[in-house]
């Protein structure tokens, strides 16, 4: 009966928690409501993915070690419907002459050796940057260390990246919609992505023999 | 019908389900494998690889984080 008691006692726990949320908020309200919206957005993310046990590893990883692509079609499903979110935020943005400012970076082979580290690193950690958090809130040890790890890494990812680009160069980023506009580069998108998508499912066919 | 389990407390993703694999290669069919982990992910994984390879599979979440697995070999 050990079992159901932990049942009971996590109960108590959740309803401390959601006052002490709930107080925390209020009283972050008085000082800022800016900063009471930003707790509030990162809290209700921070639920949205632990109770999703939604696993960006597991989505890369799964098709090689054990040929199941279920994830990495979830995946690409997740990438597209964030294209065309993304595509009605620029709209929007464009339609109300709000200026977005992009994230478009400039590429090299600081690109593909980061890429590399990150996913070597991701798989021996078991969990990608917001997954070793998540894990951490559930409360494993392992990926407490996981987390120095990345922010060691990040920090000399970040110191070091002039170096990368005097050494090896960089070509510019590219964003697509300034290149093609934008219904081509959506439907561009999408028909990658199916096209994704079935090789993931022909993947996982062949892997199983279904 | 022989019942077996084995120990993947504490273990991460891929692990188990590896662990789990080799298991149930020596089992006959119609053994079952009782799994226990505390990991959300390797939970969610077992369930979705069993269904996918076509295996009897039942999930319980027993107590707050830690989920009780029973997977039925159904086939070689």
């Amino acid at each position: 009966m050990s079992i159901n008691s932990a049942f009971h006692s996590q109960r108590k726990w959740n309803i401390g928690f959601i006052l002490f949320l709930t107080l925390l908020l209020v009283l972050l309200s008085q000082i800022s409501i800016h900063l009471t919206l930003i707790m509030a957005l990162g809290t209700s993310l921070g639920f949205v993915l632990q109770k999703s046990r939604f696993c960006l590893v597991s989505a890369l990883r799964d098709p090689i070690l054990l040929g199941m692509t279920q994830l990495t079609r979830a995946f690409l499903l997740l990438l597209g419907i964030s294209i065309l979110g993304f595509a009605l935020v620029s709209w929007g943005a464009s339609q109300r002459n709000i200026p977005l400012s992009l994230n478009v970076f400039p590429m090299g082979v600081h690109t593909v050796v980061g890429g590399l580290l990150f996913g070597i690193g991701m798989v021996l950690a078991g969990g990608c940057s917001t997954g070793i958090i998540i894990r951490i809130g559930e409360g494993f040890a392992m990926q407490m260390l996981a987390f120095f790890g990345l922010a060691v890494g990040s920090v000399l990812g970040e110191r070091s990246l002039k170096n990368w680009r005097n050494t090896f160069g960089e070509w510019p980023g590219i964003f697509l919609p300034d290149v093609f506009g934008w219904i081509p580069t959506l439907i561009l998108e999408i028909i990658v992505l199916s096209g994704l998508w079935q090789l993931a499912r022909w993947w996982q066919k062949k892997q199983l023999g279904e | 019908m022989t019942r077996f389990s084995i120990d993947i407390w504490g273990e991460m993703c891929p692990i188990p389900l590896i662990k789990a694999k080799k298991k149930l290669s020596s089992m006959q069919c119609g053994d079952v494998l009782v799994l226990e982990t505390e990991h959300s992910c390797t939970s969610r994984g077992i369930v979705v690889w069993a269904k996918a390879n076509r295996y009897i599979i039942e999930e319980k979440e027993v107590a707050n984080g830690i989920w009780h697995l029973e997977l039925t070999k159904t086939h070689d």
